[in-house]
């Protein structure tokens, strides 16, 4: 027992029987934020803002260096389990942690959060001017960690420009384009642990030789047979920081392209951070993006169930599936977002803050993916026409049927190959033009 | 010496010579056996009653529940299925003998002040998911909920009285608890005089200093699950504290029980209890070697005539040669039937071979 009475940390709490008293730890002590915070230079009383090259609080005007509370947590970030409670609160809110104006695009219903202040603002998914102030909604889910940015916004503009000219499908003139006014923003992102324990069954196909008496030739044969058998296992599978967007408002191609965020630089939440940044609280509720999360384990556990048969031929496959230890995080994420225009339609790119990846809409060139589609195609449909010809002439010329020959089977081959490679082409354009 | 304070009737205070029980009975009525040996009769105690320690009167009983009817069938199932039991081993000389009886254990009443310190647990539901999968129909997703347990450090302060407090009154109550099972203590009732109308009450044999030791952990338990309802938990662990006891006050709590004996071949009295509330029934069940050995004899003595008639015949049989023949038939019967007679003793000496638990 304690010598001192209530020990250390320990304050009265409510008793349900009269004659005994409870002392329960105290709450930790948090930060008050208040409800607007103002990032004021001491020295000149100018704005401040998050520098990324120093990594703190940088004045503009004079220089004043304040640097962060930072505290890189990494992967030990707290986690969170998925209590009733949690997730019928995340179900109803969005998490925030500090008043600030929400700005609600009118032209892409995007909702951007702008810092205090700040009441002009070119929507960084739109590029369109029209916008309206609304009341940023407040929550006990506010993000706890975030990665800071790495990377300076000035160093996206040449990895923008490189990644433009770096497809022959996008037109010649976008190479000249240029991509200015990167906006730094935090994206909402969930992250996500479990672990899969899975069992699973299925009739795997191996092939097996067999020899057979062939009736009409009179003669024994082998030939190869699929001989199905059963098979089962286990299969475990730990997943460790699965990053979900928490964002609707943006391509879920272009922030999956982005995703390599590196969770082991995540840091305790600060509002100096944010200073002078965008951010944007989730608008995807942690329940469905855990069912997305869970959708994506789910596949790679069955996958690599499917790895485990002996074979790849697998018909009549089930499996039964239990998560455990699943737990959540809510995090920020750094983003540089820009819009340019060609041909007056705004095309977005995204880079990543932390990596340098890029991820964006380029316009395609048509015309030349299907020049280049024509290109491919066209000696081998020349060559299989020419060959029909010849077989035409060789009713008549009987000697033409051997150039028929010669003809026609290069020209059909090659057909095939410049088809599927055309294919491929055209897919991979429409993936361009689609994102 | 008659007594009365407390008991509502005035009472005597009986001892037992053989074993030294003590027990409390109205002066009115007649000592019968001890129940506890059924040695000897019970003896009134001729000294101040004043000087016994352990005599203080009781506050509540719990009531036999078992009534006459339920005990008799217990009694006839015990009786039952012991080959060649004692003569004096029979359900009607058992019901006949039956004597209820209360046993003794101490209730404590006092006021305590500590401080305490404890983990106490608060029941959350997580959310998980199990999925299933078959190429023909998909995935098919089931939600499940699971309770877990937040453990949060508490410590507090606590002045409580507590009452009735229950503490072992006899040396033997562990052995008696063990033989017989443990009796429901939340269906007891005030005592009355009428108590002792039906039965005997068997006075403590251990003081209320010794049985401390067991009411202190006893204070502990209530304590700890008073102090989780105190902190609004649904778990407590690690409860510890550091109690001063003030004002304790001991009466006793009343067990209902059933006693009742049987003679062995010695004569000696082989007592049978019976839990007054659950009907559960203990005692040492025997054979009887004895009535054995008598069968044994008996089998040995048809054993022996007919081999005597064996004989008789063999020595005609030298006159008359055919009567060989039923002369050594009757032998080798004679023969099998004399080895037979050692069954019955083996039987009764399998059967006492059994583990007997003794109180």
């Amino acid at each position: 027992m304690t010598n001192t009475f209530p020990p250390p940390g320990f304050i009265p709490t409510a008793s349900a029987i009269p004659g005994i008293a409870v002392y329960a730890p105290a709450p930790e002590e948090t930060e008050a934020l208040p409800e607007i915070m103002e990032f004021k230079c001491p020295q000149c009383q100018a704005m401040t803002a998050y520098c990324v090259a120093d990594g703190g609080l940088r004045c503009t005007y004079c220089g004043y260096y304040e640097p962060p509370a930072r505290t890189i947590v990494g992967k030990g970030a707290q986690e969170f389990e998925f209590t009733v409670e949690t997730l019928t609160v995340a179900s109803q809110a969005h998490g925030w942690g500090e008043t600030r104006e929400d700005l609600h695009c009118q032209n892409c219903n995007a909702h951007t959060t702008l810092p205090p202040g700040r009441l002009t603002h070119t929507c960084p998914f739109c590029g369109s001017n029209r916008v309206l102030h609304q009341q940023a909604p407040q929550d006990e889910l506010r993000p706890r960690f975030l990665i800071p940015f790495q990377l300076e916004a000035d160093a996206c503009r040449p990895i923008a420009e490189k990644w433009l000219g770096s497809s022959w499908m996008t037109p010649k003139a976008l190479k000249q384009s240029t991509v200015a006014g990167f906006t730094g923003i935090y994206l909402p992102y969930w992250t996500f642990d479990a672990v899969t324990r899975a069992e699973w069954k299925a009739e795997v196909g191996h092939q097996q030789q067999e020899r057979y008496y062939d009736s009409g030739s009179k003669q024994w044969r082998t030939r190869t047979v699929t001989v199905w058998k059963w098979e089962s296992g286990r299969v475990r599978k730990f997943f460790d920081d699965l990053l979900v967007p928490g964002t609707a408002h943006l391509s879920r191609v272009l922030l999956r392209n982005l995703q390599n965020f590196d969770t082991r630089a995540l840091v305790a939440y600060e509002p100096q951070y944010l200073a002078g940044l965008l951010a944007q609280a989730y608008d995807v509720p942690l329940e469905k993006a855990w069912e997305e999360g869970r959708e994506t384990m789910r596949d790679a556990t069955r996958e690599a169930c499917r790895d485990q048969a002996s074979t790849s031929q697998i018909r009549n496959f089930s499996m039964a599936l239990d998560f455990s230890d699943e737990s959540w995080r809510y995090v920020l994420a750094p983003v540089y977002i820009a819009v340019y225009r060609y041909e007056d339609k705004p095309y977005q790119v995204m880079v990543n803050g932390q990596t340098g990846a890029i991820a964006g809409q380029r316009p395609v060139d048509w015309n030349k993916v299907w020049l280049a589609a024509g290109a491919l195609v066209a000696p081998g449909a020349l060559l299989s026409l020419l060959g029909m010809v010849a077989i035409v002439l060789g009713l008549l010329l009987p000697p033409a049927l051997g150039v028929a020959a010669v003809l026609l089977v290069p020209g059909v081959i090659l057909l095939i190959i410049g088809g599927i490679i055309a294919f491929n082409i055209i897919g991979k354009a429409r993936r361009m033009d689609d994102v | 010496m008659s007594e009365s304070a407390g008991w509502g009737t005035e009472v005597h205070v009986t001892f037992c010579p053989q074993c030294d029980w003590h027990y409390v009975i109205p002066v009115e009525s007649a000592p019968p056996r001890c129940p506890r040996c059924f040695a000897a009769n019970l003896e009134h105690l001729t000294s101040n009653t004043e000087q016994l320690p352990y005599l203080r009167p009781p506050e509540l009983v719990t009531p036999f529940t078992v009534n006459k009817a339920t005990a008799d069938q217990h009694i006839t199932k015990f009786a039952s299925g012991i080959p060649y039991a004692p003569r004096d081993l029979n359900p009607e000389t058992l019901r006949r003998r039956v004597q209820p009886l209360y046993l003794p254990m101490w209730l404590v009443d006092g006021d305590v002040a500590a401080t305490w310190e404890a983990e106490v647990g608060f029941d959350y539901n997580v959310v998980s998911h199990q999925e299933r999968y078959s190429d023909g129909s998909g995935w098919a997703t089931q939600q499940v909920q699971e309770t877990r347990i937040r453990w949060e450090p508490r410590v507090g302060q606590l002045e409580r009285h507590y009452d009735n407090v229950v503490a072992p009154a006899l040396e033997q109550h562990a052995a008696l608890e063990n033989a017989l099972g443990a009796y429901a203590l939340d269906n007891a009732q005030p005592y009355t005089a009428n108590v002792l109308e039906r039965a005997l009450v068997r006075l403590p044999d251990r003081a209320p200093d010794a049985a401390w030791a067991d009411a202190a952990p006893a204070f502990q338990a209530t304590a700890g699950e008073e102090c989780r309802q105190a902190a609004s938990a649904d778990h407590i662990q690690q409860f510890r504290w550091s109690p001063a006891y003030t004002d304790r006050h001991w009466t006793l709590l009343l067990l209902p029980l059933y006693a009742t004996y049987y003679l062995d071949d010695d004569n000696e009295p082989r007592p049978v209890l019976i839990n007054g509330q659950s009907g559960r029934v203990f005692g040492v069940r025997r054979a009887s070697i004895q009535r054995a050995q008598h069968t044994a004899l008996i089998i040995v003595a048809i054993a022996a005539v007919l081999f005597l008639l064996s004989l008789v015949a063999g020595v005609a049989g030298l006159a008359m040669p055919p009567l060989l023949v039923v002369a050594g038939i009757g032998g080798f019967v004679a023969l099998c039937i004399g080895l037979g007679a050692i069954i019955p003793i083996f039987r009764a000496w399998q059967f006492n071979r059994r583990p007997v638990e003794t109180l």
